[in-house]
């Protein structure tokens, strides 16, 4: 077949342009910034000093520390802004007050990010960017809130205040942070940024000067003017939208499909509940199976393991015939990779499947 | 993820071939959690604080 000659003269005018500003792949540095993916669960209840953790929402972190008796509740909710596109936020519902915060009590949302995802910022030379910060909020109780950047390989900071101005009301902010030429960041998996959501602040952390350039971190001016947010049961606030991009202006919030979403959160956090499906197995020596789970991704550093326990969770069907199995051990595995065993009467070199059953429920942590 | 403030003991885990893979970690929760040794692991970093604060690590490695 002979090739023709493609006419490009007006291909270019003829191509739809696209209408989302500064639209760059992956942009965000925030992962799960629409707060789509909750691999956890939905709802987490009674969370308060000592859970610090993440329990519902991917990559978004409670924290609180010191000892304060605020609790919350945590949860994936579907109140959005209004025709924004998003069809989830992150929720914290103040469910016991604390009015008095002591000195070293902090309480905040975090989501942190590893230091060769963060290497085109340049930090730490003399062409280092600026960051901007966009996101919706809501919250029954207006007023000051901050937003921090901590450096952790360098120990250096800065924060930013906003401002909740109407009650209950969906509102966009957008900050921007300027470039750091002090403290190159580790061109590793560990974490470098760690980004705060202040929600509430004791005065060894709120007692200086909001440190609103760069510097070496002091605490006193981590979350000067931050509101209490657990003063009251009525409290509570919302937040969605969260994007950090390179840059002095934002642009509209960057949309991943769901699967794309997805295993950027499975990089941290893998969950198998029961009836999930099968996995190959086989009686190691007797008295002992192993089975392998692979992960959709590799996962950021070998993954802390967890399996619930309890009767019949999880069986090993073998020989047209099955064992319930009641809880299982670990076995090793690496990023790829988990490997549990479990205990079986079936001859060594017996093969099967590993069914995780109702109750069967298995994690894979490799948070930052 | 994993408080130290929040363990309740930790003993070495061996695997099938003998070797030690993890910490068997038991939390408030009555939660076990198999910590691997992987010092990336921020799991792994918190058990080495809780062990140089002077907790004891139980091993009973297989015969």
């Amino acid at each position: 077949m002979a090739l023709s000659r493609i006419d490009t003269t007006n291909m270019i005018e003829d191509v739809p342009q696209s209408k989302i500003d500064n639209n760059i792949n992956f942009r965000n540095i925030i992962i799960n910034g629409s707060m789509d993916i909750a691999q956890r669960g939905t709802s987490a209840t009674g969370i308060g000093n000592g859970d610090s953790g993440y329990h519902t929402v991917d990559r978004f972190k409670f924290v609180e520390s010191g000892s304060p008796s605020t609790v919350f509740t945590q949860s994936q909710s579907t109140d959005v802004p209004t025709g924004q596109g998003f069809a989830n936020s992150l929720k914290m519902d103040v469910t016991t007050a604390d009015a008095s915060l002591g000195a070293d009590d902090a309480i905040y949302i975090n989501t942190s990010v590893e230091g060769q995802n963060l290497q085109y910022i340049k930090k730490g030379t003399s062409s280092a960017t600026s960051l901007t910060l966009s996101f919706w909020v809501k919250s029954n109780i207006t007023g000051t809130y901050i937003f921090e950047i901590i450096d952790r390989d360098n120990d250096r900071a800065i924060s930013k205040s906003y401002t909740i101005s109407s009650a209950n009301t969906w509102e966009k902010k957008t900050i921007t942070y300027p470039g750091d030429t002090t403290g190159a960041l580790d061109n590793d998996n560990a974490r470098s940024f760690e980004l705060i959501y202040w929600l509430g602040a004791g005065a060894n952390f709120s007692s200086g000067t909001l440190q609103t350039s760069w510097g070496s971190r002091t605490t006193a001016n981590d979350a000067v003017g931050q509101v209490n947010l657990g003063d009251n049961t009525a409290n509570e606030w919302y937040i969605t939208g969260v994007q950090l991009e390179a840059g002095t202006t934002a642009s509209d919030f960057e949309f991943l499909p769901h699967d794309v979403n997805l295993q950027r959160c499975q990089r941290y956090y893998n969950k198998y509940i029961g009836a999930s499906g099968s996995n190959t197995g086989s009686s190691y020596n007797g008295s002992t199976g192993t089975f392998f789970v692979y992960f959709p991704t590799a996962m950021r550093a070998t993954p802390t393991k967890s399996s619930t326990s309890g009767t019949a969770f999880y069986r090993f069907y073998r020989l047209n015939s099955n064992d319930a199995i009641t809880s299982l051990g670990d076995n090793g595995g690496g990023k790829e990779f988990m490997s549990f065993s479990f205990p079986t009467t079936s001859a060594a070199g017996t093969g099967g499947e590993l069914g995780v059953k109702s109750g069967g429920v298995l994690e894979a942590d490799a948070e930052l | 993820m994993i408080n130290k403030e929040n363990i309740l003991s930790v003993e070495k885990n061996y695997n099938t071939h003998g070797n030690f893979v993890s910490y068997k970690t038991i939390y408030n929760t009555d939660k076990i959690w198999f910590v691997p040794l992987d010092e990336a692991n921020t799991d792994y970093q918190a058990i080495q604080e809780w062990i140089s604060e002077g907790n004891t690590v139980i091993d009973n490695p297989p015969e």
